[in-house]
Formats: C-alpha cells, sequence, structure tokens
C-alpha cells in the first residue's frame, strides 16, 4: 500500500510533503501539551517497530502481494504519537526494504497517518457512545471499527490518488482493472487488521489497561 | 420503364468496373511481392516481479530511447512470468518502465556501442541476507527492550 518513487507526479509528491509538514508541526504541538511528553514515547517506539514489522509481512493475495499496515491500531493506541511512529516508520521503511520512495515519503505518510489520527478519534468515541455495552464489548466494538476504519481509509486515499493521476500513456482500463482487483484483495485484510486491533486491546485490558488510555 | 433505365445504367457501371479491374489487377499483383530480409539483432528481456518474488503478469511496460525520456518508443505488456523482449537499436541508456496496479519501478539499461549490456544486469541493490539479519535483529532487540522497559514499573 506504500506508493513507490516515480508513479506520481511531482506536484502530488510537493503537496504530500506540505501536508506532512502541516501535521507533523501540529501533532508535536499537540504531544508537547500533555503534562508529561516523554511518558508515552516507550509505547511509541514499541508500536512502530510493530508497524515496521508488521509491514514487512508480505499475504500472497492476487493479483500482488498485500501487506499489513497496521495505522488503525497505531492511531487507537497512540493518539497524536501514532503520527511521528508512522512517519519515522515509513522513512526506515523506504531506506531500509525499498517499500515506498523519499519522493513519496510526505504523501505516504499523509495516507497512512491521517487515517491513523481519525482512527483514535472514532476509539474514543466508546467513552460516549459505548456506555450501552459492557466494557470489554465496547472496547471490542471500537477496537475493531478503528483498526478496520484506518485501513480502509488508506486503500481509498491510494486508490483515488493512483486513479486521478494515472498518465495517458497507460492503457487506462487494464491500470484500472488492475486496481479494482487490488482494492479486491485488500478487503478481506481490512477484517483482518480490525480482528488484530480487537484482540491486542481485549489482551491489554486484561494485563495492562492504563496502556488504552492515552 | 424507370426500373429497366436504373438497370441499365447499373449494368454500364458495372462493367466499366470489370473493365478498369482487368487492366489494373496484374500491376496491383506485382506490387504484391514479398521480400524477406534477415539479420541478428540483440535483444534485452526484462523481467519484472513484486519485492514478494511473485512475477508483475501482465504489468505494463513502457520503453524509452536514450535521446528521447518523453516518448515511449516501445509500449506492451508482461507476460506471465512477468517478461518483456525489445530490441535497443542505439547505444546509450535505455529506460524501462513497469507498472501495474500503483505499483511499478523505472530501470535504466545501458546499452553498449556493440549492442551488449551486461548479463543479469539489474537495477535493483536486493539486501543480502546478513543485512535482513541485522536489521531483524535490531527490530526485535527494540520490541525486547521496549517490552523490557515497561516490564520494570515505576520507580
Amino acid at each position: 500500500m506504500h506508493i513507490p518513487d516515480g508513479i506520481l507526479p511531482a506536484q502530488v509528491c510537493v503537496g504530500g510533503y506540505a501536508i506532512a509538514g502541516g501535521v507533523t508541526w501540529y501533532a508535536l504541538r499537540q504531544i508537547h501539551k500533555t503534562s508529561d511528553p516523554q511518558a508515552e514515547i516507550p509505547k511509541a517506539a514499541l508500536l512502530a517497530a510493530t508497524f515496521f514489522v508488521g509491514s514487512s509481512i508480505n499475504i500472497p493475495l492476487p493479483p500482488a502481494s498485500v501487506h499489513l499496515i497496521l495505522n488503525g491500531l497505531l492511531g487507537a493506541l497512540l493518539g497524536w504519537y501514532a503520527w511521528p511512529a508512522i512517519l519515522i516508520g515509513l522513512f526506515l521503511q523506504a531506506v531500509l526494504i525499498g517499500h515506498g520512495g523519499l519522493t513519496t515519503l510526505g504523501v505516504n505518510a499523509a495516507m497512512i497517518g491521517i487515517p491513523a489520527l481519525m482512527a483514535h478519534q472514532l476509539f474514543q468515541l466508546r467513552h460516549q457512545l459505548g456506555q450501552a455495552f459492557r466494557p470489554s464489548w465496547s472496547l471490542g466494538i471500537f477496537s475493531f471499527l478503528s483498526g478496520a476504519m484506518g485501513l480502509g481509509l488508506t486503500v481509498l486515499i491510494f486508490f483515488g490518488l493512483i486513479i486521478f493521476t494515472l498518465p495517458s500513456t497507460l492503457d487506462q482500463t487494464t491500470e484500472q482493472t488492475a486496481l479494482m482487483a487490488l482494492l479486491v484483495a485488500h478487503i478481506p485484510l481490512i477484517f483482518v487488521e480490525g480482528i488484530f486491533t480487537v484482540l491486542l486491546t481485549l489482551f491489554l485490558l486484561r494485563v495492562k489497561p492504563e496502556l488504552l488510555e492515552s | 420503364m424507370i426500373g429497366l433505365h436504373r438497370f441499365a445504367k447499373v449494368s454500364l457501371r458495372g462493367g466499366l468496373l470489370a473493365l478498369i479491374g482487368g487492366v489494373v489487377t496484374p500491376a496491383i499483383a506485382l506490387a504484391h511481392g514479398v521480400e524477406i530480409k534477415s539479420r541478428s539483432l540483440s535483444a534485452v528481456q526484462i523481467q519484472a516481479t513484486y519485492d514478494s518474488g511473485e512475477p508483475m503478469a501482465g504489468a505494463q511496460v513502457q520503453v524509452y530511447a536514450p535521446e528521447d525520456p518523453e516518448t515511449s518508443l516501445f509500449t506492451g505488456t508482461a507476460d506471465e512470468a512477468g517478461r518483456y523482449l525489445f530490441v535497443p537499436d542505439r547505444p546509450g541508456d535505455w529506460e524501462v518502465s513497469v507498472r501495474q496496479a500503483g505499483h511499478g519501478d523505472i530501470a535504466v539499461i545501458p546499452v553498449s556501442e556493440a549492442g551488449t549490456l551486461a548479463a543479469g544486469f539489474t537495477n535493483t541493490t536486493g539486501l543480502t541476507a546478513l543485512q535482513r539479519g541485522i536489521m531483524a535483529g535490531a527490530v526485535a532487540w527494540g520490541c525486547v527492550g521496549t517490552a523490557l522497559y515497561f516490564r520494570r514499573g515505576k520507580h
């Protein structure tokens, strides 16, 4: 789901960096406002490592292989810290394993990071909307929604970006067909990520519930 | 009466066409003579795969000649194994773009004056097993270290 170098026009790459720069500034400002900004750093580091490893595991689903993203999970558990964690994870992936690229780092960060921040807002809604359920049910439902929504939104942004920037030299129909096949291949993964987020948050609720409150 | 008049016009036109055909046909038939020449050329075969090792079957391939990186000289589709074959007709750096479903890469293939290029040329510098091992170890150590940090509790 990472966009490599050479796929997007230069204007889009520059726009991606501009958006990522703005969000980085805002996220760091929000983090700085917390009472102890350093307290969450180990958790963010652990989940940044999980993001890095998770994104390196290929799951073969034709026509291409897909890999875990886990941005919904990071967003749910880290809040604003999810942004720097994803940014650092993406930079290391581009440099070390060639997933994505340096020209598209801003676009990839916006594509993966902004849905993560939105997933956090959705996860927080359990305090208001989840009152009707038992705490574990409420946590499970909103974890699933956050995990699934994070990846689902990323997939939609990816397809929007690719479809609207298809060069005229390419056979549009062939590329659109391949993109649709890839979109369909990601639907099971959206459920997998939702379920994975549920399992992890329920585990944390049992062993270290304070980690769920960021 | 009108029908007879039309029949006469049609048969006249048909006769005229037949006459022209009869005169012209031998000349056209002579122009259909075929000559086939042959010469041997060095072809370049590329093979595109995803980093998981799966071939990019059916991917769109565009080949750019050295002096014109804007307009593709050849376009086509990779086969089931992700392979595509083309014949560079001049020396220089040929660019080959492979793309499928928002994934893709560009390879620069240097072709010498003699039309040859390095055998098994590849533009990717894949990680060695040692590099991958060190990286996985570093990440695992990061996870273990962070987990230990949480286990120690507050002091």
